[in-house]
């Protein structure tokens, strides 16, 4: 199938807002989406913008039922490992279903990898949920390693109000 | 002993920041996978790219460690991003040493970092927890943080700089 990957440009974040949407359908957690694309584009594409994005897009031709060309994304940013130093953060990685399998989502994390080379980064991390299977294979396909099976590492947050009233403790 | 100030770390201080992350590596049980060289912390915290902030706790001289420093805890933090709700603050490193703890430090510097999320327009204040490191875990929870990893089943997985390079090289 023939198609391109290509970093996303202000009009592009309706699709990605669409596609942000799906992904989180899938992850089951559609409720906790709380921003448009007027949020993306103001915090993608200004003077400091807070993470990247590359989009796949297919020719007309082969646009989805809905009318769609743009077909997948990748979004990420870059963070540091004091370990290690700088390293790439993938925070979403998503093809549409009737997409899968023709080398499309291969082909946005390659990308990712290559931006992350030419930044001299050492590594790349993402999460994955635990019962999402297809994309546990297919990241261990590629050499990935699950550091919370392997070392312990979990995911905490300070959220909401959580944040507000530790931002709040008196002295 | 209440004496102590909180301020941003300046490149003078890279020499005592890579002390303490090796101190913090030592507790987690990992101490020869710090790579990260004071060049390193030098370029990448303040250059014209910075990819991480950091704030120092610092002591009076009358009550420096037993090594003779006075810089004796520090965080570093990056702002990601969560597609769903926005900027994010993301806590990569916090330590105070062992000699100073106890005494309100830690507390501050939490705080400090929850008012910088708050005024810099972040949700949500995220970080990473070894499962096995029950006092971290207490102290985050007992402040309002949930774990993620055990309530939505999220994995932190890696892909190291080689198997980055053969997905570059496939494309």
């Amino acid at each position: 199938m023939r198609f391109t990957i290509c970093a996303a440009k202000p009009e592009d974040c309706k699709d990605i807002e669409r596609m942000i949407m799906e992904l989180a359908v899938y992850e089951k957690m559609p409720d906790q989406v709380k921003i448009s694309h007027k949020e993306l584009e103001r915090d993608g594409f200004g003077p400091n913008p807070f993470y990247q994005c590359l989009v796949a897009e297919v020719p007309e031709e082969l646009m989805s039922k809905d009318g769609h060309t743009k077909v997948g994304y990748a979004l990420f940013f870059y963070t540091y490992s004091t370990w290690k130093g700088r390293t790439v953060y993938m925070e979403d990685l998503y093809v549409m279903p009737e997409y899968r399998g023709k080398g499309i989502g291969k082909a946005l994390m390659a990308t990712v990898a290559k931006v992350a080379k030419e930044q001299h980064c050492v590594r790349l991390q993402f999460s994955v949920l635990d019962w999402n299977k297809p994309s546990l294979d297919f990241y261990l396909a590629k050499g990935a390693e699950d550091l919370t099976a392997k070392e312990g590492w979990h995911f905490l947050r300070f959220h909401g109000i959580a944040l507000d009233n530790l931002a709040q403790e008196a002295p | 002993m209440a004496n102590f100030i909180l301020r941003k770390a300046e490149p003078k201080d890279v020499s005592d920041i890579l002390r303490l992350i090796k101190e913090l590596a030592k507790f987690e049980e990992m101490e020869d996978q710090v790579i990260l060289t004071e060049k390193d912390l030098l370029e990448d915290g303040f250059g014209d790219h910075p990819f991480y902030h950091c704030i120092v706790a610092e002591v009076p001289k009358h009550h420096q460690s037993a090594d003779g420093h006075v810089i004796i805890g520090f965080a570093m933090y990056y702002f990601t991003y969560d597609p769903w709700i926005g900027k994010l603050l993301y806590l990569e490193d916090f330590y105070v040493m062992k000699e100073y703890r106890g005494f309100g430090i830690g507390s501050e510097i939490l705080k400090k970092l929850s008012q910088t999320a708050v005024r810099t327009r972040c949700n949500s204040m995220h970080f990473i927890v070894a499962e096995w490191n029950k006092p971290s875990i207490e102290f985050y929870k007992r402040r309002g943080a949930s774990d993620l990893s055990l309530e939505e089943g999220w994995r932190l997985f890696k892909i190291d700089k080689q198997n980055l390079l053969k997905m570059t090289d496939e494309e």
